[in-house]
């Protein structure tokens, strides 16, 4: 499995087949058994969560995990983390030496605030919001680090029609303007087919079709793990 | 029983309270900076307190030097107890490491009977036994001095978390995962709030023993530090002083009401009243978040 720079990977399977292990793999949640993870030539097989992430992956949870004892400002401040340099003698001289340094990282989050439409939440606990706000600021601290690669966990599971465009949007113009790459599971076919540049196809672990979404949709393999044998036929 | 010994059995009690606060406080600091509930504070403190005596009678540094070496030792062992202890189990179930830093408090306990054995030391900071006057009332010297030093230590903590590496402890605590994902070191974060709880057990360690010596006992200091801690909400430093003085002043008074007829069990009757009551009626404590409860 390749994902090229620039590109929205669609990643769809059964469940239970495989899709979030995989981006625990990547991600260093979970050192692989077998094989080997390349970033950009680098491999980055089996380090340590914290440490991939400084190398510019970024990802958000099918099942979101915020931190919901603080406001919607500062978990995107937090995926500011790896841009700062959390020196307790610059904080404690704050307003000479890392005033620069927090002016900045300021501005990315307003500026992803402002990317993300959030403005009407950003001081309200993440705890309280609804759960389709709670994806976008999931998306929005995600967005904060500057990642290189995003991968994106069923960044749509629960939401309506309306919900889920204004995401597929979201997720576009993350590529085109911040030169994202981005791995989207999703269970959404229509979104897959939409937005996607490629997409991969996996069942029990196996990968059972890859290339554009039009072709793999049509595969006899990809219908009958999805919907089962015995529709295909009829 | 007059009013001026009441009063003054609560304004003792007060500032015994504020001592009781600092033992809390290394239980709230490590519940705020990866959400483990630390049964080991009370043998920490003990440890500290013979780590303190090892410097100044077996090396006969002066006690203020033996004080930071113990602080810089503690500060070693704390990070020793994540990385031994504590590293493996992140992320399992919250009753593993519970039972872990019970298994720590038990350990550290009898290892320093094996090792110093159970005679009572004394530790000597050169406090006046003299009373300080407060208009009518009189004031034990050493609880004074314990009560300033625990303001001192709250004040130097709240203003941690809200710097950058105290927000980061506290994203720690909320979600590991997520921390995990944003390039948040959680194991160093986990480190680092033990190793400062380790420095805090060293100054409650040194202000107890000098007011009752150096021995076992100081371990049993993890009841008033358990009960201040969820009484004032375990992830709320302010709360934590706050309930402090509220259990000082309660055990003050009820003490020299209750100890000529009950004959002197009174203070830990009443701690363990404290204790339980609050789990019953107001399990997130005084000051604690709401979802603790939840947990």
């Amino acid at each position: 499995m390749c994902i090229e720079r620039g590109e929205i990977f669609g990643l769809v399977g059964p469940n239970g087949c495989g899709k979030t292990t995989l981006t625990n793999a990547i991600t260093g949640f979970y050192p692989p058994q077998r094989g080997r993870i390349l970033l950009n030539g680098r491999d980055i097989t089996g380090l340590a969560p914290h440490y991939v992430a400084t190398l510019g992956v970024a990802r958000t949870f099918q099942n979101l995990a915020l931190f919901n004892g603080m406001s919607v400002l500062d978990n995107i401040l937090l995926g500011r983390h790896i841009h700062m340099k959390p020196s307790v003698g610059r904080t404690a001289l704050y307003w000479w030496l890392a005033r620069s340094d927090e002016t900045l990282n300021r501005a990315a989050v307003e500026d992803v605030i402002d990317f993300l439409q959030l403005e009407g939440v950003r001081d309200e606990l993440v705890d309280g919001i609804p759960i389709g706000l709670k994806k976008r600021v999931e998306l929005a601290r995600a967005l904060a680090a500057e990642p290189s690669f995003l991968i994106l966990d069923e960044p749509m599971a629960g939401m309506n029609q309306e919900e889920k465009e204004y995401m597929a949007r979201f997720i576009l113009d993350a590529r085109d303007e911040r030169n994202v790459t981005v791995l989207l599971i999703e269970h959404h076919m229509d979104v897959i087919t939409g937005i996607c540049d490629r997409m991969l196809a996996l069942n029990y672990g196996e990968m059972i079709g890859s290339g554009v979404p039009a072709d793999v949709v049509a595969d006899p393999r990809v219908v009958e793990a999805y919907i089962g044998g015995a529709h295909v036929a009829r | 029983m007059d009013a001026i010994s009441l009063m003054e059995s609560a304004a003792n009690g007060a500032l015994i309270g504020l001592m009781y606060s600092l033992v809390a406080m290394g239980i709230v600091l490590i519940y705020k900076s990866s959400s483990v509930p630390n049964l080991a504070q009370g043998s920490m403190t003990m440890l500290a307190a013979y780590v303190v005596l090892a410097f100044a009678n077996s090396a006969g540094a002066p006690i203020w030097a033996a004080i930071s070496l113990a602080i810089i030792t503690m500060f070693i062992i704390g990070l020793a107890i994540e990385r031994v202890a504590l590293r493996r189990l992140a992320g399992r179930p919250i009753i593993m490491i519970l039972m872990m830093t019970l298994g720590l408090e038990i350990f550290l306990r009898a290892g320093s009977m094996t090792i110093w054995g159970g005679t009572t030391r004394p530790m000597n900071l050169g406090i006046s036994d003299a009373p300080l006057f407060l208009g009518p009332l009189l004031i034990n010297r050493a609880y004074a001095f314990g009560a300033v030093v625990t303001i001192a230590m709250f004040g130097f903590f709240v203003m941690f978390f809200r710097s950058r590496v105290g927000v980061v402890l506290r994203a720690i605590s909320d979600d590991y995962t997520a921390a995990w994902s944003v390039g948040i070191s959680v194991e160093r974060g986990v480190a680092l709030s033990w190793a400062m709880s380790a420095v805090v057990a060293t100054i409650a360690g040194v202000l107890w023993s000098s007011v009752q010596g150096v021995d076992q006992s100081l371990a049993q200091l993890l009841l008033k530090g358990v009960t201040v801690a969820v009484l004032g909400g375990l992830d709320s430093i302010g709360g934590a002083l706050l309930a402090g003085v509220l259990l000082g002043v309660v055990e003050g008074i009820a003490s020299s009401v209750l100890d000529p007829l009950l004959g002197g069990a009174s203070r830990d009757l009443v701690d363990a009243a404290m204790l339980i009551l609050t789990i019953l009626i107001r399990p997130h404590g005084l000051f604690g978040r709401h979802d603790i409860e939840r947990v």
